[in-house]
């Protein structure tokens, strides 16, 4: 299972330093009260861990499924309340909890004693076994631990699977990817040996994979470590207690293994048997509409903020030109990635009902603003000083000399650079699907999870990203055409 | 005559560089005035500060009585559109076609209607000969031509003085006589022109004075005849026996 990421520590340490930290430690605490009189329970995961969760679909619907969910189901009838699952990357998840944006987060986390400083844990509800998945054809080779001297092992980035490659086979290289799907491919392409994995996720894959088996290597085990448990804000006892209360049912008449895995494996199989891509149009259709949402909207706010921020640059005021140029620079100088996650988890701090599409809309836009400041004002720039001249001279004021003179001519100037600043939008717009937003990206993760093929989701992603960007290109162009005589 | 523009104690520097030093003219209604003097000399410094392209470091500028200085944006663009301006590089506008060109400044500044601005429009391209090339777009025309329309595009404000920077510097020899030509109308039509200029055959025969300038100062002027025929200072001598071998 996983741990906790170094980017995570870095994401919660810096907003620690902006956020202040309010968490009541009294034994009284509100927690428990707060989600019954919301009525639901919003509870993060991260859907791409079967048979913990996962999605599928179910009448053209997509739902969310797997033990996880349904021991989350059960907690939020036991406490009288609906359920909300929230689908995010798991590094997201501890911050998404800190933040308050879910009540608490179940997604085969281990309570390890680093997450336990800053979460307040349940019992562990669920332990499983940590096995290999190998290529069948070197089954006849590759048994246990010591089979494996002088090979790549894969294993999620972060994982605790991780780690024991890490501990017991030093002398092998560990390949470390954020994604399951992505090992497997790995896996699949002879990039790595073996994949460590969790002993129902590997059953899994394997199930769906007729080339694909599963070993049980012999990994020496520490068992506090592997066993997953439900986490909940620090200092949320309430929660905890009515969390163990049902898990205590739930161990009681071993609903897990005699109920929610063999559900889980239902749906597994179902998703099996129907992974021809045509079955999940609808999820890369959704992917499709978000992607667009997302660039036109982002499009329209950072033209109207990077003509501001350029006239701002450009202006004789020291305030105004010193507040754009930091700006411009700042943005520039930092991930959009690292931006995306500020504005959700920092911003999303104070305004808690934040939606992950508004938080990536602002910070694209904000993003995008910085990069077409700089290419509005180096088109106001290219204009000759002698237009300015002439204008004035004819009793133009600079405000109408902006609007009649410069503003046309740069805007055909710089067309071509503005153009490509917007395709080159559609294509970073993909990084929003960090934060749970369902763009085309996010769906490919989606659709590579619930058919366990990991080549062709990517590859139909990359088609309509192309159509997109070379439909785009196209359009400006013609445009740009149009605008040739001026 | 009463005089138009009145130039007071007028300075200029740009950082250490004083280009022009305690210049002290009257141009009076009705006067072509042709500036000469080497290059470097700040000609084009001196007739920008006219119209405040420039501003003027020490002294001060009046037009017709007020000071184009230490007054707002506002005021400096009502009399600016008084002040006409021609430049060596005519700087018509790319995105407008000739007509618009014209018409841009008494819509926008003069609030004329559409109908008016056009009619006038269509009157100056015809002083200037060029009522055909109306809907054509700068870089079309020949300079010539460019600069025609740039003296018709300044004219479309009915200034009180023209200011000229060397206007057919950049034509080729073949198109300078056109543009000299409409000059020529226009002094004859009493236009009050400063003309910044190296043609010394149209400052002979068209300016009312020379004006000599070296070394950001008038050094000599007087009418052409005088000038040109017998330079007082040595500066004077000097140009002229380089320019008119
Ligand atoms: N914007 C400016 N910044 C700094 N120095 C300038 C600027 N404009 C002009 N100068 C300087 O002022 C001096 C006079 O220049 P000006 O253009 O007025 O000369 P001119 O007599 O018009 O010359 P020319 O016959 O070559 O056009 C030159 O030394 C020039 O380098
Ligand atoms: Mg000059």
């Amino acid at each position: 299972m996983k741990k906790k990421s170094f980017f995570l520590v870095i994401i919660v340490f810096l907003l620690a330093l902006i956020i202040p930290v309010t968490h009541a430690k009294a034994a009284n605490d509100n927690y428990l009260q707060k989600v019954k009189d919301k009525g639901t329970l919003v509870v993060g995961t991260s859907a791409d861990y079967p048979p913990y969760e996962f999605t599928a679909k179910e009448n053209g619907k997509t739902k969310y499924v797997g033990l996880d969910i349904s021991l989350a189901e059960k907690f939020a009838k036991d406490i009288g309340v609906k359920l909300e699952v929230k689908n995010m990357n798991f590094d997201s998840l501890l911050v998404a909890l800190e933040t308050h944006k879910i009540d608490m987060v179940i997604a085969g986390m281990n309570p390890t004693p680093e997450r336990q400083k800053s979460v307040s844990f349940s019992k562990i509800y669920y332990t499983g076994d940590q096995y290999m998945l190998i290529n069948k054809k070197d089954a006849a080779h590759f048994r246990k631990i010591k089979d494996f001297k002088g090979k790549t092992i894969g294993a999620q980035t972060g994982s605790l699977q991780y780690s024991l490659v890490k501990q017991q086979m030093k002398g092998n290289d560990v390949k470390g990817l954020a994604k399951l799907n992505d090992l497997v491919i790995a896996l699949q392409s002879q990039k790595v040996n073996a994949v460590a994995m969790e002993e129902a996720t590997a059953k899994a894959f394997a199930e769906n994979n007729r080339n694909l088996k599963v070993i049980d290597p012999g990994f020496d085990i520490d068992a506090s470590q592997t066993g997953s448990a439900i986490g909940f804000s620090k200092g949320a006892d309430s929660l905890v207690n009515a969390a163990n209360k049902t898990i205590d049912e739930v161990k009681k008449d071993n609903l897990i293994n005699k109920e929610y895995i063999p559900a889980a494996a239902k749906n597994m199989t179902t998703n099996g048997k129907k992974n021809s891509m045509l079955n999940y149009w609808t999820y890369f259709a959704k992917g499709i509409e978000y992607t667009l949402i997302i660039t036109v909207v982002s499009v329209f706010f950072g033209f109207v903020l990077g003509t501001l921020f350029a006239l701002m640059r450009l202006s004789r005021n020291k305030l105004t030109h010193g507040l754009a140029v930091s700006y411009i620079e700042f943005v520039r100088g930092t991930p959009l990635m690292v931006q995306v996650m500020f504005v959700y988890f920092g911003i999303g701090a104070v305004i808690q009902s934040l939606p992950a599409l508004i938080a990536g809309i602002i910070a694209v836009s904000l993003n995008s603003a910085a990069y077409v400041a700089e290419v509005i004002r180096s088109g106001i720039e290219s204009i000759p000083a002698g237009q300015t001249e002439a204008s004035r001279s004819l009793g133009l004021s600079q405000k109408e000399t902006y609007r009649y003179i410069i503003i046309p001519q740069a805007l055909k100037n710089i067309w071509p650079a503005l153009g490509n600043e917007f395709v080159t939008l559609i294509k970073e717009s993909s990084i929003v699907s960090i934060i749970g937003v369902t763009d085309i990206m996010y769906q490919m993760q989606l659709v590579q999870s619930a058919t366990y093929k990991g080549v062709i989701p990517i590859f139909i992603a990359m088609i309509i990203y192309f159509i997109m960007t070379f439909g785009l290109s196209k359009v400006l162009g013609y445009f740009e055409g149009k605008m040739k005589h001026a | 005559m009463p005089n138009l523009i009145e130039v007071q104690n007028l300075g200029k520097s740009f950082g250490d560089n004083e280009v022009l030093k305690d210049i002290n003219e009257v141009v009076k209604k009705g006067q072509v005035i042709c500036v000469i003097g080497p290059s470097g000399s700040g000609k084009s410094t001196f007739l920008r500060c006219l119209n405040v392209l420039e501003e003027p470091t020490a002294g001060k500028v009046l037009f017709e009585g007020n000071s184009l200085t230490g007054i707002s944006e506002n005021e400096l663009n009502n009399l600016r559109e008084k002040m006409g301006m021609v430049f060596q590089s005519f700087n018509l506008f790319p995105n407008m076609n000739v007509i618009e060109n014209i018409k841009l400044a008494p819509l926008r500044v003069k609030k004329l209607s559409d109908d008016e601005a056009t009619k006038q429009a269509q009157d100056l391209l015809e002083r200037v000969g060029l009522a055909d090339k109306a809907e054509q777009y700068p870089q079309s025309l020949s300079g010539g031509q460019q600069q025609r329309v740039a003296i018709a595009r300044a004219l479309a404000m009915n200034p009180e003085v023209m200011l000229f920077d060397e206007p057919t510097s950049a034509l080729d020899p073949e198109m300078v006589g056109e543009v000299l030509k409409v000059m020529k109308d226009l002094a004859e039509s009493g236009m009050t022109m400063v003309v910044v200029t190296h043609e010394m055959g149209f400052a002979k025969s068209v300016a009312d004075e020379i004006w000599f300038m070296a070394d950001g100062a008038i050094q000599e002027k007087g009418n052409p005849e005088t000038f040109f025929n017998a330079p007082k200072t040595e500066r004077a001598q000097d140009f002229l026996s380089k320019i008119l071998i």
